[in-house]
């Protein structure tokens, strides 16, 4: 489809949407119309845009606590056979638990600041992170290492240049995965007890009835996920490419 | 003719709970520079292993391997390469790159390691394909890329576990024959382990035989066929003596199989 043609498409779904609310069709309170949201967003922006930098805060201190923790355990645990056995099965338990039903405890231990959106998105992440960082390390090819101590690679260079590069597809793939829990975990917990953020806005503006500004919120957060993941697709095409097109290979051949 | 490896009494053994294991036993032969020397055997006769404790890789228990006089008991990448059975290319890099890679790791520049994997690339015949990736190459092409990058900082010696095992037959004989024309131009002493009789004697100088139980020795036959060698030599009867008789060394052991 040309691009004009997609521009057309959502103009003419807004239209139906606008119209639909304008008749009257739909209650306001169910579904907010575009210029509903619109209008939310012009009288309340202030409002909205602070909490719109406050969540980003979060998530990106979610993200790298996530990321740092869940790449150096993961690691860590990988590293060692003994480990590995016993506690990936531990890691891959606790990820089919919704981690949600802690988030109380959390509260009572840290409060409904900042501290604990932070610490409960990072422990979101951090299980599917280390998970295949874990899975990784145990499982690449260990006859590089071999090739590696035969062409006289030192410490440094095996792992920058062999195996770095081969657990890293793995990797981002977990980091994927586990940056998406974060940013749900963050605004989750934002939702459920806070004083600010977007989460906050959205289940306030919720419970006074008002669905635009409700909407208004979603908008934002389904901004932040579609540059964090424009950001993670960028990462996985570089780190993880060689992978993928090996795979590919593999199979058509 | 100056002798570049030495194997002294060489014997892996392996601790285990019902007494320890001999995967090798007193193992002596040495190798003149510029020889092609192959090792052949039955499976499960440690031939590998004597590569990995030949090459640095693995230390022998009893015995030592000395090469140009100087004791090996770590990798010698200056002096030694070694070519795998896969060719074990890093998948995201090309050709080129990976060939590039040892003379990376050493810290050759970039120009002149540049030109120097050209010039392997171009021995192995595979110029056209420098920019490739190796999934976009075929197998026989991988292992050649392989031997390139193996040859890329001039080793002394190139030592090859079974490089042609993982390829078809057709693939394998033309593999021969590079690496005759290969060993030809560059002079390298090489030693090849594999598991065809037919490939160690059109190939070899010197073949030595393994029996298994423990691993070692049995003979060590000369091979006096005339160079450069042709592959209607295979029919001679020079050839079916030599095979025959190698044949008859590994079968004389009970109960082994020659793959």
């Amino acid at each position: 489809m040309s691009r004009y043609a997609k521009i057309l498409l959502a103009l003419a779904l807004l239209a139906i949407w606008q119209a639909v609310c304008s008749l009257g069709l739909i209650s306001p309170v169910i579904v907010a119309s575009p210029i509903n949201i619109v209008r939310a967003a012009t009288s309340e922006w202030p409002e909205f845009l602070g909490a719109l930098g406050y969540t980003s805060l979060l998530i990106l201190a979610g993200i790298v606590g996530a990321w740092g923790l869940g790449i150096v355990v993961g690691a860590a645990l990988g590293s060692s056979e003994l480990l590995a056995r016993a506690t990936a099965p531990i890691l891959s338990s606790i990820l089919a638990v919704p981690l949600v039903v802690w988030y109380p405890i959390l509260m009572v231990w840290v409060g409904i600041g900042a501290e604990s959106k932070i610490i409960y998105g990072m422990l979101s992440g951090f299980f599917p992170i280390a998970l295949a960082t874990l899975n990784a390390v145990q499982h690449y090819d260990r006859r590089y290492v071999t090739l590696a101590r035969a062409m006289g690679a030192n410490t440094v260079q095996l792992f920058v240049r062999f195996i770095i590069p081969m657990t890293l597809p793995t990797i981002v793939a977990g980091l994927r995965v586990g940056t998406a829990f974060t940013v749900i975990g963050i605004i989750v917990a934002e939702m459920l007890a806070s004083t600010a953020g977007l989460g906050f806005l959205i289940s306030y503006y919720r419970t006074m009835f008002d669905t635009g500004h409700v909407y208004l919120g979603i908008s934002l957060a389904l901004a932040i996920t579609f540059v964090i993941n424009l950001g993670l697709t960028s990462l996985e095409k570089h780190m993880g490419r060689w992978r993928s097109l090996e795979l590919s290979a593999r199979t058509s051949r | 003719m100056a002798r570049v490896i030495e194997v002294i009494k060489v014997g892996k053994t392996y601790p285990h709970p019902s007494g320890p294991v001999y995967a090798l036993d007193n193992i002596s032969f040495s190798v003149e520079d510029g020889q092609f020397v192959s090792i052949v055997g039955p499976s499960g006769c440690g031939k590998s292993t004597l590569l990995q404790i030949l090459s640095g890789l693995l230390n022998a228990t009893d015995g030592e391997v000395k090469v140009d006089g100087r004791l090996v008991t770590s990798p010698v990448p200056g002096t030694i390469a070694v070519v795998f059975q896969e060719a074990l290319l890093l998948p995201w890099k090309t050709a080129l790159a990976n060939v590039e890679l040892p003379l990376e790791l050493r810290g050759v520049a970039t120009e002149q390691r540049r030109r120097r994997s050209l010039e392997m690339l171009d021995l192995v015949g595979l110029t056209h394909a420098v920019g490739r990736y190796p999934h976009e190459l075929s197998g026989g092409m991988r292992q050649r890329v392989s031997i390139a990058r193996g040859l890329a900082p001039d080793p002394r010696i190139v030592m090859m576990d079974e490089p042609f095992g993982s390829l078809d037959e057709q693939t394998r004989t033309r593999m021969g024959d590079e690496l005759l024309r290969i060993w030809e131009t560059t002079r390298k002493t090489i030693i090849l382990i594999t598991h065809s009789l037919s490939e160690a004697i059109y190939l070899s100088d010197v073949v030595e035989v393994m029996g298994r139980d423990p691993g070692r020795i049995l003979e060590e036959v000369r091979i006096d066929l005339p160079r450069p060698r042709r592959l209607d030599m295979m029919g001679s009867e020079v050839f079916g003596q030599l095979r025959n008789r190698i044949w008859h060394l590994i079968g004389d052991q009970a109960g082994t199989t020659v793959d």
